[in-house]
């Protein structure tokens, strides 16, 4: 016994009777609940893939790089992403942009989808709205090189 | 009063009486007793400007707030850095800093280490309230390495003042008036001076831009090694800024006994030789690469094991990039096998100093004092001739080359010379002539890959560091290979000379840098005394090789 006073006693097993020992009336139970449920027809699961769940406001999924009215990406390379990246997963390379309203674009933009733990730091972060967390979940690849992506992947999103 | 010391001025700093040498400024004083003031346009290596009035202070002597950096501190004076007033005139003076800067931090190469940015942050307002619109003024190119973003600039003018004071070639000035003011080049006439980089660094904002680092890395990602450049032998006090292990790039460090706060364009961005995809970064016998590393060293371990006790005519080449361990080694083997020691300096460039009496040398590499002290000899001067006559007489059975030579800029003596040995072993930075008839090549390191010690043309012993050190990591690990600036990784001429030793039975194992050092100071009268450790971070002059009024005297 412990040696709390509101301790709920210890339940001893109790001994099985000859039916318990076979189990068939527990299993017969068990068959009865499920079947119950079939019946009432009220399961929580999806049809996935053919059903999906509308994701919850907020959700955090895949990146995207977004677009100006242009139609060029937002982003300028400024590594504010990158440094706050607890999982230190983006990798930029900056260049001059070719455009005279803008003096820094990023030449790669890579994010290893593998490492990222999805917290949305880096669209926190990111002082043009350049990078967001999309819905987007459920992009099954055959191969790991596949989950790291690059900018054309990262603007399609 | 005169209580107080010959020279010696008291006044009070936020209360407490404080004493400093007469003369000093507000600014200069407070730093000394711990307090530090913000300040845009005082720079310790320029003269007194006090234009940008962001180092306002309040004193007991006038009602208005006084600018530190060039009000003088004087018998009496009380000084309040923090008072209210010295904070709202300062936050004032920010707000007005800010009210044409674009504040466009996240493309800026300065951010990070931007003064504006830091005391914005210190001083500054949360919000703006300029509504007005802000001023354009020209984003444009200086010079050959230099663009300049106008609207980030504050006018400081420490550009203006360096190029007047201390480079004396005068190329910049603030055109325009009033709030359109902003700094520029006369028509036609770019900055191109061989200081010109340092304006980069002064400018206390991302006005200034170096072209060569522009959008390379942002400035806290950079990891920072402090060392000496190679460029020449006046063996300028940097910081090499790497990122994931590649060079980004160099920053002068002060030290008031060699380069004040300055550095050369040739050495500010004479680092690219390291990373050329051109160099030697495998060993090989011949024209065949050899397995590991530790093969090749041991293969070199048995030409010079073949060649122990003198029985053969061996001669050394070395090159005054080596550090002063490795010209110890070099010492070791060439004792040990009685070899003739020389070596060929490369081409020399223009001596020049400048009207701050900033020098360059003439003389483009680090070490040849070093080695020269190391080995004791002429190394460079009459044993070069001696060397060359032996090895164009012929018969020399072996011969081992170290030519680290950045660029492969190597004397043409040397590789005319080499060529007629019977074993032939180069440690080289590049191919050349001098390598491709030799029968074991193996990868010299570069500046940023040694770990030791220079001398400069002062005799100045100075610390020379890698990031990844390649020497004391790779002892530590046998065999493994150490990951260096440039990639495939180098393991440096301390390693291999050690190892060859070890395989001699003249060494017993391998030592770090510090290690090899140490022997060196028990064996050499002008490093007596000496360690890594005890060489301060401006380094030391050398016992017997400084000259007369440089520095404080050797610790000997
Ligand atoms: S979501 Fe988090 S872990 Fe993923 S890239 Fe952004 S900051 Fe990094
Ligand atoms: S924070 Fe935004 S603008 Fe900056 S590099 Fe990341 S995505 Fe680009
Ligand atoms: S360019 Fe930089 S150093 Fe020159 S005046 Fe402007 S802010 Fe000062
Ligand atoms: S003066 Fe010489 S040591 Fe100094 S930065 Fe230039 S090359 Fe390097
Ligand atoms: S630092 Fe004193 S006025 Fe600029």
């Amino acid at each position: 016994m412990g040696h709390d006073a509101h301790a709920e006693p210890e339940k001893k097993p109790g001994k099985l009777g000859l039916l318990g020992k076979a189990y068939l009336p527990a299993i017969a139970q068990g068959l009865l609940h499920t079947l119950g449920h079939i019946v009432k027809w009220d399961h929580n699961t999806l049809n996935y893939p053919d059903e999906k769940r509308a994701p919850f406001p907020g959700y955090r999924g895949e990146h995207r790089l977004t677009r100006d009215e242009q139609g060029r990406e937002k982003c300028v390379a400024c590594f504010m992403c990158s440094t706050v990246c607890p999982a230190h997963c983006i990798e930029i390379v900056a260049e001059e942009a070719p455009w005279p309203d803008r003096e820094k674009r990023p030449k790669i933009f890579n994010i290893d989808m593998m490492r990222c733990i999805y917290c949305g730091m880096c669209e926190w972060a990111c002082p043009c709205e350049a990078i967001e967390l999309t819905e987007v979940f459920n992009i099954p690849v055959r191969t790991r090189a596949e989950k790291i992506y690059d900018k054309e992947r990262l603007l399609s999103n | 009063m005169s209580d107080s010391g010959a020279g010696m001025v008291s006044w009070v700093l936020n209360g407490d009486p404080v004493e400093s040498p007469a003369g000093m400024t507000i600014l200069e004083a407070a730093k000394a007793h711990g307090a530090e003031l913000p300040h845009f346009c005082y720079h310790p290596g320029l003269s007194i400007a006090g234009n940008c009035r962001i180092c306002l202070v309040e004193t007991n002597r006038s009602p208005k707030p006084a600018i530190s950096c060039s009000e003088r501190i004087s018998d009496g004076l009380e000084v309040q850095t923090h008072s209210e007033k010295a904070v709202e005139a300062r936050e004032g003076v920010m707000e007005f800093q800010l009210i044409n800067h674009p504040l466009d931090c996240p493309v800026c190469d300065k951010a990070g280490e931007c003064t504006l940015q830091d005391y914005s942050f210190d001083h500054g307002p949360d919000e703006s309230r300029f509504v007005e619109k802000k001023n354009i003024r020209h984003t444009k190119d200086l010079g050959p390495t230099i663009k300049i973003w106008g609207n980030r600039c504050i006018v400081c003018t420490r550009c203006i003042r360096f190029c007047d004071e201390i480079s004396g070639t005068g190329e910049l000035c603030v055109v325009a008036r009033g709030d359109r003011s902003v700094v520029d080049v006369f028509p036609g006439i770019p900055i191109d001076n061989p200081l010109a980089g340092n304006v980069v660094d002064i400018c206390p904002v991302g006005a200034l831009i170096s072209k060569d680092f522009m959008f390379q890395s942002r400035v806290w990602n950079n990891e920072h090694t402090e060392t000496v450049c190679g460029g020449c032998a006046r063996g300028c006090n940097v910081t090499v800024e790497t990122n994931e292990g590649f060079v980004k790039r160099l920053m002068p460090r002060e030290n008031t006994d060699v380069n004040d706060w300055w550095m050369c364009d040739f050495g500010r961005y004479g680092w690219r030789y390291a990373h050329d995809d051109r160099r030697v970064s495998v060993p090989r016998r011949g024209a065949e690469a050899v397995e590991t590393e530790l093969e090749a060293h041991r293969d070199l371990g048995e030409l010079v094991r073949g060649a122990w006790g003198g029985s053969k005519k061996v001669a050394i080449v070395v090159d005054p990039f080596l550090t002063c361990e490795e010209a110890h080694l070099v010492g070791r083997v060439a004792a040990g096998t009685g070899a003739t020691v020389g070596g060929w300096l490369p081409p020399s460039g223009d001596e020049l100093t400048f009207p701050g009496k900033f020098k360059i040398s003439g003389e483009k590499c680090p070490n040849r004092r070093g080695v020269e002290a190391v080995l004791g000899q002429e190394v460079f001067g009459s044993q070069a001739k001696a060397v060359e006559s032996m090895l164009n007489s012929g018969g020399v059975d072996l011969v081992i080359v170290f030519a680290g030579f950045p660029n492969a800029d190597c004397p043409d003596a040397l590789a005319s010379a080499v060529g007629k040995a019977t074993a032939r072993v180069a440690f080289t930075l590049f191919d050349g002539a001098w390598s491709e008839a030799a029968d074991l090549v193996l990868p010299s390191a570069s500046v940023f890959e040694k770990e030791g010690t220079y001398v400069n043309e002062d005799g100045r012993l100075q610390r020379v560091r890698s990031k990844d050190r390649p020497g004391d990591a790779q002892l530590a690990q046998p065999g493994l290979h150490s990951a260096s600036i440039s990639s495939p990784w180098v393991t440096s001429e301390l390693v291999a000379l050690q190892r060859a030793l070890v395989h001699v039975g003249d060494a017993e194992r391998s030592l770090s840098a510090a290690g090899v050092f140490r022997q060196l100071a028990d064996s050499n009268e002008h490093f007596k005394g000496q360690s890594h450790r005890g060489i301060p971070a401006t380094g030391v002059p050398l016992g017997g090789l400084a000259p007369a009024g440089v520095g404080e005297g050797s610790e000997s």
